[in-house]
C-alpha cells in the first residue's frame, strides 16, 4: 500500500474525503484485496483507541445496520440521486467482511458522513442516535495519556511488548529508567 | 583610533558568546559523565514514573563490577512486575500473566548504550544548556535544558548529581512544551553493597510460561542480501544506523528483524518481522507513555516503527520504508 493510499484511508476514517477521493478509495478497496484487509484493520483499531469497542469479542451488528440503513428515509432519498447512491452502496465485501462492532459502527460513519457531505439535503442523522456515536474525530490521542498499547488484540498488544523492550536497549537520553515504562505497564 | 574600536566591539561582541560557549561545553561533558555514570556506579533507590495521570513507583537495584553489570527493578505498585538485565539478557516478568520473557542479546555487548560515542553527532540537533542547580532526592543536581531544533524529536530536561554524575530526574518534553513523562528519583544510594539476592526475582519460576528469543547466528550472505532489500526512505536529520540484529522468537518461530536509528540522543527501532500465520498487526500510530509506534503490512511482513519521538516522526518514517523486488 501506498504513502498516499495509506493517506486515502487515515483522511476517510477522519471523515475529510471528499468525494473524488471517497470515490477513489471505494475503487480501490474493491480492486485491492490489502487494501481492504488493510483498512478493516485500521478500522478496528481506530474504533478501539476511540472506545467504540472492547477487544477480543465483537458482536455482529451489520446486518441491523444494513436493516437500519434500508428503513432510513436519509437512505431511501439518496437512493435516487446518483451520487449519494454510490456512497451509501457499500459493496459486497464491505457486509461480508464487518463481522465486528467497531467495523459495524464505521459503516454507520461513512454513510452519515457520506450524506452529510451532500451539499443539496436535509439530512437528519438519525441512523447516529441508534448507533454508537460514530463521531468523526481526531485520530491522534493525546500523547501520554495512556500506559498501555491502544491496540485491539491482544496479541497485537503482546508483539508490540516484545518490540518495546526490544527498542529500550537503546532508549537516549532516559537511560537508566527507560525500562521503567516496562514494568510499569499496563498499570493504572 | 577606528581600529580599536573594532576590537573593542569584537570583544565585547566576542565574551559574552565564549562564556556560553563554556557552558554549553560544561553541559555537553556533563552529559557524558552522566552516561558512564549510569554504568559505572553500584547504586539503590526508589525512583518515581509519571506519564499523564498514571504514576508509578518503581525500586532499582544497579550492580556494576569487574563481572559486568545487573540491573532489576520492580514496580512497587500493583502487578509486581520486573525486569531483570545482565550482561547478555532481558528478563521480563508478568506474575499477573504468569509469563516470563526472555531476550537474549548477542553476546559481549553488556549494555548496548552507546551514548557516549553516538553524543558528538547529537549537538547540531539540539540546544543543550546548563540550567541552575537544584536539589533532587536529597542531592545537589545540576540542571540541563536540552532542547531540539526541529519537531521531530523530543526535548528533555535533565538533573544530574553534581557529585557522582547519576541521573536523578529525567522529563520528555513534547513538541509544544508539555512534559509527557517525567521520572524521578525520590531517594538515592550510591555508597551500597548489593547481595546477589537482590538481583534476583522473588517470584518462583514453576508456575510461570516461558518465553524466549534469541539472537541470531551471524547473518549468512543470502539472509542479509534479502534484508537489504528493506530501505527506510526517510529519516530525520541527524538519525543514523546505530545497531542491526536479528532475532528469533521461540514462542512463535518468528525472524525479527531490527535496526536502530539515533540522532545521538533519541531513537527510533525499525523492526521487520515476517508473518508466519495469518494474524493482525498495528494499522497506524499507538503509544505507551512517550514512546510511539507505527505499523503497517509490507510484503507479508509487520513493519513497526518504535520510538521516543514524536507521532508524526514513526508515522513519517513508516509511511516510507519500502521493499525492493530486485535485490
Amino acid at each position: 500500500m501506498t504513502a498516499k493510499q495509506q493517506e486515502l484511508l487515515s483522511a476517510f476514517v477522519d471523515g475529510e474525503l471528499n468525494q473524488q477521493e471517497l470515490d477513489e478509495l471505494l475503487s480501490l478497496m474493491d480492486s485491492d484485496e490489502n487494501a481492504r484487509a488493510d483498512f478493516l484493520s485500521y478500522q478496528f483499531s481506530s474504533d478501539v483507541l476511540r472506545g467504540y469497542t472492547s477487544r477480543s469479542e465483537p458482536i455482529d451488528l451489520s446486518n441491523r445496520i444494513s436493516a437500519a440503513l434500508e428503513s432510513e428515509p436519509a437512505h431511501q432519498s439518496a437512493k435516487a440521486a446518483g451520487e449519494k447512491a454510490r456512497v451509501l452502496k457499500l459493496p459486497d465485501w464491505f457486509w461480508k467482511q464487518t463481522a465486528g462492532l467497531a467495523a459495524a459502527a464505521s459503516i454507520g460513519a461513512l454513510a452519515v458522513v457520506g450524506v452529510i457531505d451532500q451539499p443539496q439535503n436535509s439530512v437528519t442523522p438519525e441512523l447516529a442516535q441508534a448507533q454508537p456515536q460514530p463521531q468523526v474525530i481526531q485520530q491522534q490521542p493525546n500523547v501520554a495519556a495512556s500506559n498501555r498499547w491502544t491496540v485491539g488484540e491482544r496479541e497485537v498488544e503482546d508483539r508490540l511488548n516484545n518490540y518495546l523492550v526490544d527498542h529500550n536497549e537503546y532508549a537516549g537520553a532516559s537511560g537508566l529508567f527507560s525500562y521503567a515504562r516496562v514494568v510499569s505497564y499496563g498499570e493504572e | 583610533m577606528r581600529f580599536l574600536l573594532h576590537l573593542f566591539l569584537a570583544m565585547a561582541l566576542a565574551l559574552p558568546a565564549a562564556s556560553y560557549a563554556a557552558d554549553d561545553e560544561k553541559a555537553i561533558q556533563i552529559l557524558e559523565r552522566m552516561t558512564e555514570a549510569a554504568k559505572n556506579l553500584t547504586y539503590e533507590g526508589v525512583f518515581a514514573y509519571q506519564s499523564g495521570k498514571n504514576l508509578q513507583s518503581i525500586r532499582i537495584y544497579h550492580r556494576a563490577d569487574a563481572r559486568g553489570e545487573l540491573e532489576r527493578l520492580i514496580s512497587l505498585n500493583g502487578a509486581a512486575r520486573e525486569v531483570i538485565r545482565s550482561n547478555d539478557m532481558v528478563t521480563c516478568i508478568n506474575p499477573e500473566g504468569k509469563q516470563v520473557n526472555v531476550s537474549r542479546r548477542p553476546l559481549g555487548r553488556g549494555f548496548p548504550s552507546d551514548l557516549p560515542r553516538r553524543l558528538s553527532s547529537a549537538t547540531p540537533f539540539y540546544d543543550v544548556k546548563l540550567g541552575d542547580t537544584d536539589r533532587i532526592a536529597g542531592r545537589k543536581a545540576y540542571e540541563l535544558n536540552i532542547t531540539p531544533v526541529d519537531d521531530y524529536r523530543y526535548g528533555y530536561r535533565l538533573w544530574v548529581d553534581t557529585q557522582t554524575y547519576l541521573l536523578l530526574k529525567s522529563e520528555l518534553l513534547g513538541t509544544d512544551g508539555d512534559v509527557l513523562e517525567t521520572f524521578a528519583f525520590s531517594s538515592i544510594n550510591t555508597d551500597v553493597h548489593i547481595p546477589d539476592h537482590k538481583l534476583r526475582s522473588q517470584m518462583a519460576g514453576e508456575e510461570m510460561t516461558w518465553h524466549r528469543s534469541e539472537p541470531e547466528e551471524p547473518i549468512n550472505t543470502a539472509t542479509s542480501s534479502q534484508q537489504s532489500r528493506w530501505q527506510t526512505g526517510w529519516l530525520p536529520d541527524g538519525f543514523a544506523q546505530v545497531a542491526y540484529q536479528t532475532r528469533l522468537r521461540a514462542s512463535n518461530g518468528a525472524d525479527v528483524e531490527q535496526r536502530v536509528y539515533s540522532d545521538g540522543l533519541s531513537s527510533v527501532s525499525v523492526f521487520i518481522e515476517r508473518i508466519r500465520a495469518r494474524h493482525n498487526h498495528l494499522h497506524g500510530g499507538s503509544h505507551v507513555g512517550a514512546i510511539n509506534a507505527f505499523g503497517t503490512i509490507m510484503h507479508a511482513h509487520f513493519v513497526t516503527v518504535v520510538g521516543e519521538v514524536p507521532a508524526d516522526t514513526v508515522k513519517k518514517i513508516g509511511n516510507q520504508i519500502s521493499f525492493s523486488d530486485t535485490p
